[in-house]
């Protein structure tokens, strides 16, 4: 099978003879390039560009089709296809970090990943990995008892299992994972919102939690606006914002606006006060996967 | 159409079972495999004596090293039955122990000589015949001891009579890769000259043609090739006429289209800038060349040896495409309808020659890269379909394909709605969880260039549950493929 990188060379000719076509494009073309480039402001991490390869004598390409030639010098010719039927069809895999399963069909892959790593929060209907990092996601984002607790005591458990240690702020934890547990540090944690209050919250947010690791909040973006879908409640995306920026308040000196305010009327009508917490776990439809069944153990009764 | 000859089959030689035959063969591919990869892999060509039974080899059983010896001396006393003597003894080396104990006897090389340059011309064929086993033989130093008679064998490439140049020249195939010292006194003998007035004067004369080919194509895989062989080889007259021979005759086969094919492929791999071969139509010429043997193939015609052709000019129509530059492709080209013969050639031998299939595709991509046309054709053509088929397919092919997709994309954004309803996303969708790194990395860069090409797409994508595939990535292991999923997420999926 291929390898990745194996097509190195490029003729130097192309490079030039590309920037030449370039020059001369169409205007639908040249709109496509301008609507490329003005991706590069932020920071766009697409690299593809056609590309013509030149191939070397003893490139590995050409492997087959040398020695199908000898061999017919050597009069060891056969015309039939050898017994070996050749066909081989792409595997799939589960992309999931930490997982390294492997499947035939497309089937198997969409079996594996819906029971185990298909853990919805009911809430914003954010998938998780793993029924651990929902659970730690569920009490981080859409439990306000947390909240409060958490400008008391260390709250933010480290999301490695066995670990158990905890931390005041997310960015302690952020950091404890990078340090201790060697998680990457360019692992998405944390994402400035793409809306009207980005501009402020964006820093903080970026001092704060970008570049931590793993999961559980890195859909906070797509999660509230999942949220705004469901609930068509523009107040409620306030409110989870509140959340951060309380928390980043906590060891931030920047305010934010009127949020402090807002927060105590939206935190009641973000979480229906009737519910028990637990049952954000359950979704209007019904959930497979070991999301729901959690949702009914012991553990949650303490978020009440 | 075209046929093969297949006169020259070792397999009669032995007559073993075909279980063995294929097992034999299997040991012996391997045995090749390894050869190309310590950068070693060299074959020799025999010419089988057509005079002679095939019976007659299996019943004489070899005559073994006493018989050599024996013919030599008679040889050396100058007997009348040279003919006869010669004869013997060029059956005599057909066996390696043979012949080895041939080069061991004192001026047993400087005899054959002799009798090379004798009045008799049947004594003259023996010799070169004698000449000619030895130069097969696979002990490593008896064809080096050839090395007086190869003047003698130049000089002969002129010579009158067809069968004796084709010893003469299928001997010195055999024995110029054997050491560089060979190969040193060949060259300073004049030895691409010599080759390029014999195909120049013989051009009509194809099995002389077929040997001329053979013998420059081992000169090519030399070593040094690049720097001593083949800005000889440019400047006479061979490429020109290498590429005339191209097309292969109905009536002799594909042998020497073969030959001068593969020659024309160590030519045009082994540099970047290609002008030369370029200017002289090269890249015309195999293009036309593969529209005809696309159809071929597509309408199944069953031609025994047609790949052996067809790997050959794919390869130099995609080194040629690399280099040519890109306004004057479709001049270069002539024929829009490459395209379709590209994607046949791949779909023809996707499950039998899988390699063969991935080295069509890379063409295809080379010629897409850069030129808007052959991307407009392979939509227009209707051949998008095909492709979205063979993403599926692993062992490099879809990698291939998907860029080529990539490359249409690239180009246009009405090319990636056509895309979009010719049902890439949903391709996407599928390619997006191979377990190929450099598949879903392709991918995600392919579908940010159509979501980005209009908000219908993106619209499209979040219809058919591209969401959650995407959030998946969020939490892949690779930073390349989080990032990407990211991106796109935020900037342009979240409004949908």
């Amino acid at each position: 099978m291929l390898q990745p990188d194996m097509f190195q060379l490029m003729t130097a000719g192309d490079v030039s003879v590309r920037s030449c076509h370039e020059e001369s494009p169409t205007v639908a073309s040249e709109k496509q390039q301008q609507r490329r480039q003005s991706e590069s402001e932020e920071e766009n991490p697409f690299s593809f560009s056609p590309q013509r390869f030149h191939l070397h004598r003893d490139h590995e390409l050409f492997e087959d089709g040398d020695i199908k030639r000898h061999m017919y010098l050597q009069d060891l010719y056969v015309s039939e296809a050898e017994d070996k039927p050749t066909r081989s069809v792409s595997e799939v895999a589960c992309h999931i970090s930490g997982c390294s399963s492997v499947f035939r069909t497309l089937e198997e892959y969409e079996y594996h990943y819906n029971s185990l790593h298909r853990h919805v929060c009911c809430s914003c209907h954010r998938s998780l990995p793993s029924a651990r990092l929902l659970d730690i996601h569920i009490q981080e984002w859409h439990d306000s008892l947390f909240t409060i607790l958490a400008q008391r005591e260390d709250m933010y458990q480290c999301l490695v299992e066995g670990c158990g240690q905890k931390f005041r702020t997310r960015k302690d934890r952020k950091d404890h994972l990078i340090r201790i547990h060697k998680y990457p540090p360019d692992f998405r944690f944390d994402k400035p919102k793409k809306d009207k209050s980005r501009e402020t919250k964006t820093q903080q947010q970026k001092d704060a939690t970008m570049e931590v690791v793993d999961d559980v909040c890195e859909s906070e973006g797509v999660c509230e606006v999942m949220c705004n879908m469901l609930s068509d409640q523009p107040e409620h995306e306030e409110s989870m914002e509140t959340h951060v920026s309380e928390e980043e308040a906590a060891g931030m000196a920047k305010p934010t606006k009127d949020l402090p305010a807002a927060a105590q009327g939206s935190d009641s009508t973000s979480s229906a006060p009737a519910k028990p917490q637990y049952s954000y776990r359950v979704p209007p439809a019904v959930c497979f996967g070991h999301g729901s069944v959690r949702g009914f153990r012991g553990r949650r009764g303490r978020r009440k | 159409m075209w046929r093969l000859n297949k006169v020259r089959h070792k397999a009669g030689r032995q007559g073993d079972s075909l279980e063995e035959l294929r097992l034999q063969r299997r040991e012996h591919e391997r045995t090749l495999r390894q050869a190309r990869r310590d950068r070693q892999l060299v074959s020799k060509r025999l010419l089988l004596n057509e005079d002679e039974e095939q019976q007659d080899i299996i019943m004489d059983t070899t005559p073994g090293e006493q018989d050599v010896v024996s013919l030599v001396h008679k040889l050396q006393h100058s007997g009348p039955e040279k003919e006869a003597n010669l004869k013997a003894l060029s059956k005599a080396l057909q066996d390696p122990s043979a012949q080895l104990a041939f080069v061991k006897l004192e001026n047993s090389v400087h005899l054959l000589v002799g009798l090379l340059t004798s009045s008799n011309a049947q004594c003259r064929l023996q010799a070169v015949r004698c000449l000619h086993e030895l130069s097969h033989s696979p002990h490593k130093n008896v064809a080096p001891a050839c090395l007086p008679a190869t003047s003698y064998l130049l000089t002969y490439l002129s010579g009158p009579s067809t069968k004796f140049t084709e010893l003469c020249l299928y001997t010195l195939g055999n024995i110029c890769p054997d050491s560089d010292v060979v190969k040193e006194k060949l060259l300073a003998q004049g030895i691409i000259p010599a080759l390029a007035t014999c195909m120049e004067n013989q051009r009509h004369n194809l099995a002389v043609v077929e040997a001329v080919g053979f013998t420059l194509s081992q000169l090519l895989q030399t070593k040094d090739a690049a720097e001593k062989i083949i800005p000889m080889v440019l400047a006479s007259t061979l490429s020109s006429n290498l590429l005339s021979v191209l097309t292969p005759d109905p009536e002799f086969g594909l042998a020497p289209a073969i030959e001068c094919a593969w020659c024309l492929h160590y030519l045009t791999c082994s540099s970047e800038d290609n002008r030369e071969l370029l200017s002289r139509g090269a890249l015309v010429q195999c293009s036309s060349l593969l529209v005809s043997l696309g159809r071929a193939v597509a309408e199944g015609n069953k031609d025994e040896g047609l790949e052996l052709l067809v790997c050959p000019v794919l390869r130099c129509a995609g080194n040629l495409l690399s280099s040519c530059p890109v306004e004057d492709l479709s001049t270069q080209v002539g024929d829009v309808h490459l395209v379709v013969a590209l994607c046949g050639l791949v779909q023809a031998y996707l499950h039998t020659q899988p390699a063969l299939a991935r080295e069509a595709a890379w063409v295809l991509n080379n010629l897409t890269a850069h030129s808007s046309e052959f991307c407009s054709a392979l939509l227009t053509l209707n051949l998008v379909p095909r492709l979205l088929q063979l993403l599926p397919f692993s062992q490099g092919i879809n990698t291939m394909i998907l860029r080529i997709l990539a490359n249409i994309a690239h180009k246009k954004q009405e090319f990636c709605v056509q895309l979009t309803q010719l049902g890439l996303l949903s391709a996407l969708c599928a390619t997006l969880k191979m377990a190929e790194q450099e598949m879903v990395t392709l991918s995600l860069d392919v579908l940010f260039m159509l979501v980005v090409s209009s908000p219908q797409v993106a619209a499209e994508f979040v219809y058919q549950g591209g969401l959650s595939l995407l959030e998946a990535f969020q939490y892949n292991g690779e930073g390349e493929r989080r990032r990407r999923a990211t991106y796109l997420l935020e900037q342009h999926l979240l409004s949908y």
